[in-house]
Parts: structure tokens; C-alpha cells; sequence
């Protein structure tokens, strides 16, 4: 067991034209917490999200792996790697069914010879039950085992939300990627997110890290957050450090005005 | 042959492919589809010009015989065939594109309608003038010689003007879409077409421009490899159109000098190619538009690809 | 019918399942007649310069048919397994003109070569089999064999994978799909599915040259999965029995035939975007009489919506 945290992102920069979207953020983030990111709009949270994903290649800077540098990687290698996303505007398979969506999540454990899927060999259908059996329970945790023939476009806003992260745990992640996961959610569909997110890091032991707008959830949700504001990191703590920095109050009252 | 006439070859035939190539660049940047019905309204310009200079309709179409009771001098019936091809192109967009676009369809679909529309028309071509091929008579040109003397070499006539009118009609699509109120509106549709809305900018007239100057150019460059060349039966623009996606993509889809370039090269390309391999000359525009395509995706002078996420 | 013209509504199919299959993966290949006419002038040039193939009675040996079959499958799936790779990279209309700058290669290549036989081509080929109704049996078998494959595919760990890119590549790679291979799988697919297909109709049709492999046959094949819609493994099959019939069953409407032959081109996408065969029409197919009616009341849907005015400004 190194002693490495899961994931260190230091020094990074990212500049898109004359546009810094990411200056110099350092942060590290340990196995099986809630690490939160909050900012004001364009802050760089979803760019700092992108480039750990390797969506986007970051200006400089590096992306650490359990203390390890990522060779050339690209998003299915950082997914067998263990990372999982969600996105901050939904990307489901909208074409396949809610249960489909998550049988590509679980992709990767489906290789089969080519021939011997074609032919249906008894082998490859036992073990095609045995996904489809693991789709339904990952359905039946985030509550959506009722809806798994539908197809994915059918489904309302929040339960889209959820099938994304369905779809993410499929990948059986160590860290969970989890973009405004509660945007456009009420209260009390944001209440039942708090409480799945901790669920699920209890149940799979994994790490989270998410970006989301609405601070009192936040705080209650994470076990430790930083705070971006024009690209920089301008905080980094428990949730009670950070609600009493000055310049977290600053920026937030800046871009209230 | 000597280097002068290959020289004029090669720019006349690149002229020709850079013309063809700004249609397609018009009505590419304006919707994001190629319009495959361009190269029927090609030849549908090198038979409006036939006609309209008093040619007469051959034996095996429906048409046959007939012949216009007017004959135009040639600096008349180009523009005017310009014209009319310029129609029938606005009348492919109603039918073929603006369907699908009300729609939001996939873009695909547009570019089978459109190859739909070509098929139409090439074989309203044929089934109207024969499958024949039709030859544009020098004499159309008046006055002027059949041969210049050009720096001591003996060059066609048809070439220069072929040449001279391309590169014209080449300046001033520039100058108009650089300096113009509606060609900076037609540029601002194609980068954004929500936020030229929002403009004002009427994007649909736009894209009825885009249609009608790309029916325009393609009728006129009809007409001017009819003259030079002749018209070697309804399906000659298709080769053309072809070897014009590749000069599209070489210089960079949806951009206007990017279309001149990759004509010259490839016009060039094509016409120094030695005699003795003349078999493989149909494989150069393809070539070079592979290569192009392995080393730099987005052509000579286009952007770069982004993609959002 | 004309066995004849069957066996070419036949090779249609197969031809349109080959387009088809990058499509299900969201890439716009017209490779298809390119590989098509690879798979034909092998079997062209072995069936005609190698006596073992030719055989010495009055028809060619079906083993050797099926041998050409392979082989010229195999050729094109190794060219495809060669270029894909750079050429996959490439997005939408820049893949689609960079394979009919392939096609057109090809062609030029035929063309030139010493021994296919320049603009005429390769004649006298030799028939495994003595009547058109021979040849529409053997490939009703093949093709009912590639459907099958093809409608497998659908539920196997490829063919979601190649539904997911169609969605969305970018979250396609993010759940660990390696978008560039799986791609490539399909495009191989189809090359070697065209190269089967092509050394069968270079026998049926007994000669075979470079103008087999043009853009006409791309434009027209990217027309069958269009017209019969590309999001099921019927859809192809369908456009390609169809329109490849159409124009012969327009025989009696004389020189108008092509002219009908384009206002099918060009009305068919915009009455029925989805083509002819969506996923809904194909599971109400299954059910029988039930599906039938779901079937109609889908088409009614798209006729209400469509009548309804644009849904999007």
C-alpha cells in the first residue's frame, strides 16, 4: 500500500487563447474522502475536472496517479485506470435503454473473443446474465430498476442525473468524477443526491470529488473543498476553514454583486 | 508541349476547380453539408450556354432539333446561363435542404437529397438533349483570334478567357464577401448562426445567397469548360466535382482562399503530370487529398477542428 | 420475379448491411464499392488465370468460390485494417471524402495495373453456378447468414459499444471504450463483408473493371441505409432490395425511370428522416400483427409531427 494520495494535480495551468482558465492549481485529493470544488461561474472547475479526465490537455502543470505520472493517456485508459465522470451537461447513450446505458459502463468487463460472442457459445451468455444481473442492482441503488427497459431519453432531468451515475459506477471507479450532479434538482431531490453520493462512496470505498453550486449542501456533503475563483486556488480545507477565509467570502461576494 | 501552354493548362484547369470548390465552400459554411447536386448545375450551366448561343439540340433527346429562335454573343449567354443555374440552384435548396433544415435534421440526409436533385437533373439533361456530347463553337467568340501569341509560345484563346473570367469572378467573390454589408453577413452566419440571429442577420436569406452565387459560379464555369473543352454529355461535371472536394479539402473546408490555393495545386499538379503516365493524372487530386487529409485534417488554410465538452 | 434482378436486389442488401456497419458507429465511410471491387477483380483474376479455380467442367467448383469469397474479403479487410487507422481519425464529411478520394484511388489504381485488364477489364469469368436462380439461392444464404450476424451484433459488447459512439463518443471514451479500435473493428467489418460480396458479383456478372468501385456506387450504396434507415440491421437490407429493384421495376415509365429513380433520392430523407426501418418499426415487426399496427401508428406519428410545424426554430 504506497502512501501516495490517489490523485495530486500540481502546478497546473490551462490557457485557451489569451483566456487563463487554470492558474497554478496544486491540490490533492485522499482515498475515500468527499472532496469538494466550488467557484463562482468560470472559475475553472469543470476545465480543472477536464483535464484530469484527459479531455483536455493541460498548458503545464501534471496530473498524478497514486504518485505516478499518467503515460499518454487517453479517457478509456484513465477509465481502466479507475477514473469515472459525469458531465455538467449530461451525456447518456440517448439512442440505447436506461439498462443499455449501463451495459456500456460495464464494457470492460464483457471482453469476449469476437466469433464466440457472435455465435452466442454458452459461456458468453452466461456471462452476458451475469452483466445484465450487475446493470439492474447498479440501476436498483441510484432507483431506477423500475425504468430499466425505457429508452434513456424518455427519462425526466433528475433521473437522467442519476443514470449518469449509474453509468460512471459501472466502470467500477476508484475516483468518482461528479459534475453539478444536483443541478436542477429541488431540495428535497438534492437531499436524496447528499445522501446517495455518501452511499455510494461507503458501499463501492471509493473517492469522490465533485463540483456543485449550492454551498450549505457542500459543506454539509464534503470532507474537505477547495475553492477556485478566475482560475486560481484560493482555499483548501475542511468545510469550516473554508466558509471563514476571507477570500473565499471575498470572491463570493464579489460575484454576488 | 512547351512550359507556357502547360503553365496556362494547369491554371486554367485550377481556376476551374477553385470556382467549383467556392461553390461548394459557399453553401459548406452556411449549413455544414456538402451540396451534391453541385455538379449537375455545372453542366447544366454548359448547356444553358449552348443553347443560349444558338446551339441546336441533337437527335435523341426530346428536344431534338430544336433551337432557340435568338443566338446570344458568348459574353451574353455566360451570365445569363450564370443566371439561370443560379435558379435552379435556389430551387434545389427549397426542395432538397430546406425541408430537412426545418427539421433540424442530420446533415447526412441533406446530402443524400441533394444527390438526389443531381440525379434529376442529369437525367432530365439527358432525356431533353440526348446522351450526346455537344461542342461550343470557337466562332461564338466573335472577332477574336483562335490563338494568341503569349512570350513566343502559341496559346488557345479559350484558355486565357477561361483563365481571365475565373480569376475575375475569383476577386471579386472576395473582395464582395471581405468588403460587402451582405458578404461580412454571409461570413457571420457561418461562424455563428444563433448569435448572427440575434443580429438580426436573416440567416435564411443568407443561405439562399450562399445557393444562388454557388448556382451562379457553377453555371458560369459550365459554360466556360463547355467553350474550352466541349461538353462531353450530362454526366461531365460529376469528374469535376469530384476532383473539386478534393481541392475543397486541400485547402481547408469553408475557407474561401483555401479554395483558390488547392486549385492551383492541383490544376497544376494535374497538368504537369508526363504524358506517358497520363492513366494515373485522375489520381493525383486524390492523392494529394489524402496525404493532406493524414498530415493536417483541417487543409492548408482552414482552422482547426474543436470540440466542446 | 427475374431471379436476375433478385440476385442483384441481393447483392444491394449486402452491399447496404456493409455501408451500414460504420454507420452504426456514427462514422459516414463510402468505402464500401472500393472494397466491393477489391473482393471482385481477386476472385476475377484467380477464377480466370488459375485453372484450379476455373475448374473443368461446365461450372467453376463452388470450393473454389467460396475460397475467392475469403480471400478477397480477407484482402479488403487488411487494406481497411491498414488505412483505418489514419483515416478514422478523421470526423463526419472529412471521413466521408477521404473514402471516396479512397474509392477513387482504387479505381485509377484497377485502371493502371498491367494485369486487370485497363478500362474493359477482366471477361469470361466462370460460373459456379448454371442459372441466376443458382446464384440468388447461395447468396439468400448469405445474406440471411449476415443478418443474422448483423441483428447478434446488436446485443453483443461491439455492437453497444459502436451504439454508445454514435451517441457520444467523447462519453463513450470516458466509460473506458477504446473509441479508435472499435471503430476500426467496424470499418474492417464492412470492408470485409464488401470484398465477400464483391467476389460473388464478379462471377454472377461475369466481368468485372474499375468502374465497379466509383462514386456513383458509394453515393448510391450510402442511399440504401439512408432510405431504409440506419439504426437497425433490416433498415440496409431493406433500402437495398428496394432501390436497387427501382429502377428496373420502373422499366415500363421508359427514359422517366432515373428521374423517378432521384425524386425517391431526394424525397426519401425528407419524408422519412428515419428512414424506412426504425428500431420501433423492427420490434413491432416481431410482434406480428401488433407490431404491424405500431408500425403505422409510428409512421402516423412522424405524418402528426411533421404536420405540426418545425420543433426546432
Amino acid at each position: 500500500m504506497s502512501t501516495a494520495p490517489l490523485l495530486e494535480v500540481a502546478g497546473l495551468s490551462c490557457r485557451f487563447g489569451g483566456l487563463v482558465a487554470l492558474h497554478e492549481v496544486s491540490l490533492t485529493v485522499r482515498e475515500g474522502e468527499i472532496f469538494g470544488l466550488i467557484g463562482p461561474n468560470g472559475a475553472g472547475k469543470t476545465t480543472l475536472f477536464n483535464v484530469i479526465s484527459a479531455l483536455t490537455p493541460p498548458s503545464s502543470g501534471r496530473v498524478l496517479w497514486r504518485g505516478q505520472a499518467i503515460p499518454h493517456s487517453r479517457p478509456d485508459q484513465l477509465s481502466r485506470l479507475g477514473l469515472a465522470r459525469t458531465f455538467q451537461n449530461l451525456r447518456l447513450f440517448d439512442s440505447l435503454s436506461v439498462r443499455d446505458n449501463v451495459l456500456v459502463g460495464l464494457h470492460r468487463f464483457a471482453a469476449s473473443p469476437l466469433a464466440a460472442g457472435l455465435l452466442g457459445s454458452a459461456t458468453v451468455r452466461r456471462r452476458q446474465r451475469q452483466l445484465e444481473q450487475r446493470a439492474l442492482e447498479l440501476l436498483a441503488l441510484v432507483g431506477l430498476a423500475e425504468e430499466a427497459q425505457l429508452p434513456a431519453a424518455s427519462l425526466p432531468y433528475g433521473e437522467r442525473r442519476r443514470l449518469e451515475i449509474a453509468r460512471a459506477l459501472a466502470t467500477e471507479p476508484r475516483l468518482l468524477l461528479l459534475d453539478e450532479p444536483a443541478a436542477g434538482m429541488n431540495p428535497a431531490e438534492k437531499n436524496d443526491l447528499c445522501g446517495l453520493i455518501r452511499t455510494i462512496r461507503d458501499h463501492f470505498d471509493l473517492t469522490v470529488m465533485i463540483i456543485e453550486h449550492h454551498v450549505p449542501l457542500m459543506m454539509r456533503l464534503c470532507d474537505r473543498l477547495a475553492v477556485l475563483n478566475f482560475g486560481e486556488r484560493i482555499a483548501l480545507g475542511s468545510p469550516a476553514a473554508v466558509r471563514h477565509d476571507p477570500r473565499v467570502i471575498e470572491a463570493y461576494l464579489g460575484s454576488a454583486r | 508541349m512547351d512550359l507556357i501552354q502547360l503553365l496556362l493548362n494547369g491554371l486554367s484547369l485550377g481556376a476551374v476547380y477553385a470556382l467549383f470548390a467556392l461553390g461548394y465552400t459557399l453553401v459548406f459554411s452556411v449549413l455544414g453539408v456538402i451540396n451534391f447536386s453541385h455538379g449537375a448545375v455545372f453542366t447544366l450551366g454548359a448547356y444553358f450556354t449552348y443553347l443560349l448561343i444558338g446551339g441546336q439540340a441533337g437527335a435523341n433527346g426530346l428536344l431534338a432539333g430544336l433551337q432557340l429562335p435568338f443566338a446570344l454573343p458568348f459574353a451574353l449567354a455566360l451570365p445569363l446561363a450564370g443566371l439561370a443555374s443560379a435558379l435552379v440552384a435556389l430551387l434545389i435548396e427549397r426542395v432538397a435542404f430546406r425541408p430537412l433544415r426545418r427539421r433540424g435534421a442530420d446533415s447526412l440526409l441533406a446530402l443524400i437529397s441533394s444527390l438526389g436533385a443531381g440525379v434529376i437533373l442529369v437525367n432530365l439533361i439527358q432525356l431533353l438533349m440526348g446522351a450526346e456530347s455537344y461542342a461550343i463553337p470557337i466562332g461564338t467568340l466573335g472577332a477574336l483570334p483562335a490563338a494568341l501569341s503569349l512570350g513566343g509560345a502559341q496559346v488557345r484563346t479559350v484558355q486565357v478567357l477561361l483563365l481571365a473570367i475565373s480569376v475575375l469572378l475569383l476577386v471579386v467573390l472576395s473582395v464582395w464577401l471581405e468588403g460587402s454589408r451582405s458578404g461580412k453577413a454571409l461570413q457571420a452566419v457561418s461562424e455563428d448562426p444563433v448569435t448572427a440571429q440575434l443580429l438580426g442577420i436573416d440567416s435564411d436569406a443568407m443561405i439562399r445567397l450562399a445557393f444562388g452565387i454557388s448556382g451562379f459560379l457553377a453555371g458560369v464555369s459550365g459554360g466556360l469548360v463547355g467553350l474550352s473543352v466541349s461538353i462531353a454529355g450530362p454526366y461531365f461535371g460529376i469528374s469535376y466535382g469530384l476532383k473539386a472536394l478534393g481541392v475543397l479539402v486541400l485547402g481547408g473546408l469553408g475557407s474561401v482562399p483555401g479554395a483558390m490555393l488547392g486549385g492551383l495545386i492541383i490544376g497544376l499538379a494535374e497538368a504537369f503530370v508526363p504524358a506517358a503516365w497520363s492513366g494515373w493524372k485522375d489520381a493525383v487530386a486524390y492523392g494529394f487529398l489524402f496525404l493532406i487529409l493524414v498530415l493536417r485534417p483541417q487543409g492548408l488554410l482552414g482552422k482547426p477542428q474543436t470540440t466542446k465538452v | 420475379m427475374d431471379a436476375g434482378l433478385l440476385q442483384q436486389m441481393l447483392i444491394g442488401a449486402l452491399l447496404g448491411l456493409s455501408v451500414s456497419l460504420p454507420l452504426r458507429c456514427g462514422q459516414l465511410s463510402l468505402a464500401t464499392p472500393g472494397f466491393f471491387a477489391i473482393g471482385g477483380t481477386v476472385a476475377a483474376l484467380l477464377s480466370t488465370r488459375i485453372p484450379a479455380f476455373a475448374g473443368t467442367g461446365a461450372t467453376s467448383p463452388l470450393p473454389a468460390l467460396l475460397l475467392e469469397m475469403g480471400l478477397g474479403g480477407l484482402l479488403a479487410g487488411l487494406l481497411a485494417w491498414a488505412i483505418g487507422g489514419t483515416v478514422l481519425r478523421l470526423r463526419g464529411i472529412y471521413l466521408a471524402i477521404a473514402t471516396i478520394a479512397l474509392v477513387e484511388i482504387l479505381r485509377v489504381i484497377t485502371l493502371n495495373l498491367p494485369f486487370t485488364g485497363g478500362a474493359l477489364g477482366i471477361f469470361g469469368i466462370p460460373q459456379p453456378f448454371a442459372t441466376a436462380s443458382g446464384y440468388a439461392g447461395f447468396t439468400l444464404v448469405l445474406l440471411a447468414l449476415v443478418c443474422w450476424l448483423c441483428a447478434r451484433l446488436e446485443q453483443l459488447r461491439l455492437g453497444r459499444a459502436m451504439a454508445a459512439i454514435r451517441d457520444d463518443e467523447l462519453a463513450a471514451a470516458c466509460v473506458g471504450i477504446d473509441t479508435a479500435a472499435v471503430k476500426l473493428n467496424a470499418f474492417v467489418l464492412s470492408a470485409l463483408l464488401a470484398g465477400v460480396t464483391g467476389a460473388l458479383a464478379a462471377h454472377f456478372l461475369n466481368s468485372w473493371n474499375a468502374k465497379v468501385g466509383s462514386f456513383d456506387a458509394s453515393i448510391t450504396t450510402l442511399a440504401f441505409v439512408v432510405f431504409g434507415g440506419s439504426r437497425t440491421w433490416l433498415g440496409p437490407v431493406i433500402g437495398g432490395l428496394v432501390l436497387t429493384a427501382l429502377p428496373e421495376l420502373l422499366r415500363p415509365v421508359g427514359d422517366l425511370r432515373l428521374i423517378v429513380f432521384g425524386l425517391v433520392i431526394l424525397l426519401g430523407p425528407v419524408l422519412f428522416p428515419q428512414g424506412l426501418i426504425t428500431p420501433q418499426a423492427l420490434h413491432g415487426l416481431g410482434h406480428g400483427l401488433l407490431g404491424f399496427g405500431q408500425q403505422l401508428r409510428g409512421y402516423g406519428h412522424q405524418l402528426l409531427e411533421r404536420a405540426s410545424g418545425p420543433r426546432r426554430p
